[in-house]
């Protein structure tokens, strides 16, 4: 859109002449109003994610709420709700935390907070006061952040692949544990696609030696009973070729949890008369681009993430902050947790799976025919469980990793914007490099 | 309904004997690898257990059940064969189809070379040379296309699809597509490791020097042609080969899960690239990377024509347009530094400017690539009258052009109109208004001289704005000749020698003798000063001495002839007539050669 573009750089330099004749050193009344306003929303929006997820939690655990609409809440903390049966009436149920469905709306979110703030940032302002403290040392380290973000975009993009693999394995499971009468043949298929599934979600979460993925490895098909690739001689190469790998999406070295780490590096909230200038605003977007990208990394699978859980942390006296900090607080304990588990990721759904591919593996260990009733009921819990998660990534994964890309091209032309501002200012003096 | 009872149980018994978790030897042994005969005895059986299975009444629950179990065995085992079939052919693509065609004899590493050297030979161009020939197109255009070659030769991938065929049939599809898939993809990997598709990020990207960008961008180049055009397009044909007509697209699915991931990878660099930040040294590279994209792009979107391969079509045109408008930018950019270059440090001599040839370079450089940015510039520049309060930026009328001229045209006319600007501007830091005149003069002279060497630049700037330019520089020649000359021509005039009221000699000696010895002292300074000046093109040296000595020579040839005897009758006359005509004329040989009089005098006497 040459158009807008276009436009875009006329009015910086209509304001550039206004701005000669007027200049504003000092936020005015109208700007002071805006930055309260953009504080206000940011808490507003990230409240709305918080509360969401405090009011699906105290439905499940405690079962008081008679609207019961967290068919998903309920089976994520017990396992044997029979959750396929089950019809919702009235509203969709709200997004448990870390669910496909609440990263959509953090997303929507963090695009929401992001337009407004290059409102605040950019329009109608002095392209000058970008040269002066303390934007001239804040915009750069801002542009510098965003450029990390969008590896952390393109991580994630991967990760969601990943994701999408480990669906198309559990409904391989699925396909197979529905076949009625069910039959040893079924099972062992279906327990073959989970260990896949299973195995690749360790290799994947383990920090790429090697050793450690072979030893698991081999514990995993042991503790299976029964062959899983080819067996014996040469099949070590049989059975590693059945695995995706987040490896191919960047060099070794890459680690997404140093990324974070970076990004939140020297990230310090404005102090003294700064607290109520220009810079508060970069700061909260700072904050927002940070705890987004932190969040996705939690929850998606992405290369090495060692101690992701201490390296975010926001101040705790700011006002705007508190959902972000309460968010913070509960996506870190559960990240410790995972950190003892060695789970895949916090995304809800991919716990799930996780968990009912575990029991399913465990019943098909054990499976004789025919089935008994009991346990008859229980894998038919387990299948409608395991249907269900399949059919959010079905539905789900697709949009977000959509939505990650639309991240990407909103930091990528946010970016371009306030460097054509940052031109505006140097452009005066610019020497050409002859 | 016996006979099939019995007949199922042999498929069953030759399926069992296989079962590798049952025996070692099954374990061991490769049905594929083996005896054709036990091959095709293999699948006879399984499609007859399938045959069987599909004929069985719903009523036999426990004899389905024992069929499916033994189908299930089958399709462990014929996952197992298409594992190991596809893992015998994974040896990453061919040396010799990854370079293309043209260039088949050489080494990679010879390659390479021969990439440096013309790399080095478009650098040097880019510097400021005198050359008037920079027409070594370095445009990516080639006609080249889709090479597919095959990956697998076609005895395995006939096996492949027999298993393929079974695999589907029993509603192993999505086993299948997982097995292709990930074996596939790490032979791409290696393919790609071996085309130094590198696992850069952005962030890494960003931070590198762009000289080390241009060289991964001439080598990303020619890696994303060989990657389109011959490796994934083999990767898409071996899986129509394999799965074309087996239903459930599982061509186009096994085709995604193999290069998706690769094919991301690969144009992460160029998506890198393309948000990098903007100045004048990226441009061409950034075309380059524009040209070899947009060259590639109907065959991405042939290779990636289905609907699941969408978002990587999408990727390549978003990133296409990125660079275009990289490359915009980049122009107004280059532009705005062309008008706000503020070097004020007089040139000595006033020789061309170091941002004359700059941006004569640039521009040439610019109209080697006009077939692409005519397509892409299509905004006509800003120029004066939008900012008409702006007393910075000159004023232009483009109308005249309307219709006759690109808005490429138009900028690189643009571009000349704001560098003459400029350098008025830094004429006005000249002391002396002759030495000012001579610098403009120089200077378009460069100009015309650097649009006439380049038949693409001529013809793009059109023959109106170029007589317009030499008008410029001569109109300067004239000027400095009118400064510097009136002055001492003034001296040889008649006027005032003659004493008023006297009718027969009346000639003022004294006055006379002031007037050779004005004349003396300014062609003296005139001549020490201006021999240092510098008008570096011969040509228009030799032009402008002669014009010079043609007014000069006749006015004091003549003023000696009326007036020697006067001074000549008086005493001393040396002191009055220092220079005769030849020593005129070979006085004006040592202007504008850019070194002191002292100099040439000892040149002279050699």
């Amino acid at each position: 859109m040459p158009a807008t573009d276009n436009q875009g750089s006329f009015l910086n330099r209509i304001s550039i002449r206004r701005n000669q004749f007027a200049p504003i050193e000092t936020c005015n009344d109208q700007e002071q109003e805006n930055l309260e306003l953009f504080q206000r929303h940011v808490a507003d929006r990230f409240a709305d994610l918080l509360y969401i997820h405090s009011t699906t939690t105290t439905a499940a655990v405690t079962n008081s709420n008679s609207n019961d609409h967290s068919s998903a809440a309920a089976a994520a903390t017990t396992t044997d709700s029979p959750s396929a049966t089950h019809e919702t009436h009235g509203p969709p149920p709200p997004p448990q935390l870390l669910s496909i469905s609440w990263f959509r709306n953090l997303l929507d979110t963090y695009l929401c907070c992001e337009a407004e703030f290059k409102a605040v940032l950019v329009s109608g302002r002095d392209p000058s006061q970008f040269s002066r403290p303390p934007l001239d040392r804040l915009i750069p380290d801002f542009l510098e952040r965003s450029i990390k973000a969008l590896d952390i975009c393109n991580a994630v993009t991967h990760g969601v692949d990943l994701v999408q693999h480990w669906q198309k394995l559990a409904q391989i499971a699925l396909m197979a544990l529905r076949q009625t009468p069910l039959g040893e043949g079924q099972v062992r298929r279906a327990g073959k696609a989970l260990n896949t599934l299973l195995t690749s979600m360790v290799f994947d979460d383990k920090e790429n030696a090697n050793n450690n993925f072979h030893g698991r490895w081999t514990e995993r098909t042991r503790s299976f009973g029964r062959r899983v690739g080819g067996g014996g001689g040469n099949n070590k190469d049989r059975t590693a070729g059945n695995f995706r790998s987040l490896s191919w999406s960047v060099a070794k070295s890459w680690s997404a949890s140093k990324q974070i780490q970076n990004m939140s590096a020297n990230l310090a909230a404005p102090r003294g008369g700064e607290s109520t200038g220009l810079a508060l605003p970069v700061y909260i977007m700072n904050t927002i681009v940070v705890f987004v990208m932190w969040a996705l990394v939690a929850a998606i699978p992405c290369q090495e993430r060692n101690g992701l859980a201490t390296h975010f942390q926001v101040p705790r006296n700011l006002n705007w902050a508190q959902p972000i900090i309460g968010l913070q607080e509960k996506i870190g304990e559960d990240w410790k947790k995972k950190e003892k588990k060695g789970t895949a990721g916090l995304l809800e759904e991919l716990q799930r799976m996780e968990k009912v591919a575990h029991s399913l593996v465990e019943f098909a260990d054990t499976f004789v025919f025919p089935m008994e009733e009991e346990k008859e009921a229980e894998l038919a819990a387990l299948v409608a469980e395991l249907a269900e998660i399949c059919k959010k990534m079905e539905e789900g994964l697709g949009p977000l990793q959509q939505q990650v890309r639309e991240v990407f091209h909103r930091i990528v032309r946010s970016r371009a914007e306030i460097i054509d501002v940052l031109d505006q200012i140097t452009k005066m003096s610019a020497p050409v490099p002859y | 309904m016996e006979p099939p009872e019995s007949t199922a149980s042999a498929a069953e018994r030759i399926i069992l004997r296989w079962d590798s978790t049952a025996s070692e030897e099954a374990r061991e042994k490769m049905i594929f690898t083996g005896d054709r005969h036990e091959i095709d005895r293999y699948l006879d059986a399984v499609d007859e257990l399938q045959k069987s299975m599909s004929s069985a009444t719903l009523s036999d629950s426990s004899s389905s059940a024992v069929a499916s179990s033994t189908l299930q065995i089958a399709m462990a085992r014929l996952e197992d064969e298409f594992r190991n079939i596809l893992l015998l052919h994974t040896s990453p693509i061919e040396a010799e189809s990854l370079t293309e065609s043209t260039n088949s004899e050489l080494t990679s590493q010879e390659f390479e070379l021969k990439e440096e050297i013309e790399d080095r030979s478009f650098e040097k161009q880019f510097e400021h040379q005198e050359s008037n020939s920079s027409t070594t197109s370095s445009c990516y255009k080639s006609t080249s296309s889709i090479r597919e070659v095959d990956l697998i030769p076609s005895d395995a991938v006939y096996d492949l699809r027999c298993i393929a065929e079974r695999m589907i049939a029993a509603g192993y599809l999505r086993e299948c597509i997982q097995v292709y898939a990930s074996v596939r993809k790490s032979a791409v990997d290696a393919s790609l490791k071996k085309l130094n598709v590198e696992k850069l990020s952005i962030g890494d990207i960003q931070r590198l020097e762009w000289e080390t960008l241009e060289t991964k961008i001439r080598r990303w180049i020619r890696a994303a042609k060989i990657c389109v055009r011959v490796l994934f397009a083999s990767e898409r044909r071996l899986c129509e080969q394999i799965f074309e007509g087996l239903g459930n697209s599982a061509d186009d699915a096994c085709f995604m899960e193999t290069i998706k991931g690769p094919a991301i990878q690969l144009f992460n660099f160029a998506e890198a690239i393309s948000i990098s930040r903007r100045s004048p040294e990226k441009l061409f590279k950034i075309l380059d990377l524009h040209d070899a994209l947009s060259d590639l792009l109907p065959d991405i979107e042939t290779v990636f024509e289905s609907k699941s391969s969408e978002s990587i079509r999408v990727q390549a045109v978003e990133i296409l347009s990125r660079l275009a408008e990289a490359a915009r930018g980049i122009l107004s950019e280059f532009e705005n530094a062309v008008l706000r270059e503020p070097s004020k440090v007089p040139v000595p001599g006033g020789t061309i400017h170091p941002l004359t040839r700059y941006v004569m370079n640039y521009i040439s450089l610019i109209s080697d690539y006009k077939q692409t940015l005519i397509e892409l510039i299509v905004s006509k520049p800003s120029t004066g009258p939008r900012y008409s309060s702006d007393p910075t930026v000159p004023d232009m009328d483009f109308s005249e052009f309307e219709g006759q001229a690109s808005t490429l045209a138009l900028h690189l006319i643009w571009i000349i109109v704001i560098l003459q600007f400029n350098l008025d501007g830094k004429s006005k830091h000249y002391k002396d208004a002759s030495l000012a005149h001579l610098f403009m003069m120089n200077n378009v002279h460069y100009i015309v001289q650097k649009i006439k060497g380049s038949p693409e630049l001529r013809e793009m700037i059109g023959d109106d704005y170029l007589r317009k330019l030499t008008g410029k520089f001569r109109l300067a020649a004239t000027n400095y000749q009118r400064a510097t000359w009136v002055r001492v021509l003034y001296c040889l005039r008649d006027e005032g020698l003659h004493v008023s009221g006297s009718f027969s000699s009346g000639v003022s000696k004294s006055a006379l003798r002031e007037r050779f010895k004005a004349f003396n002292a300014m062609f003296e300074e005139v001549h020490r000063t201006q021999a240092t000046w510098l008008v570096p093109d011969t040509q228009l040296r030799e032009e402008l001495r002669i014009s010079i000595s043609e007014k000069l020579i006749p006015a004091y040839r003549s003023f000696l002839g009326r007036f020697r005897s006067h001074i000549e009758s008086g005493r001393h006359p040396e002191n009055y007539i220092k220079y005769s005509v030849e020593d005129l004329e070979n006085a004006v040989l040592d202007f504008f050669e850019g070194y002191p009089v002292s100099q040439h005098l000892r040149r002279r006497s050699q």
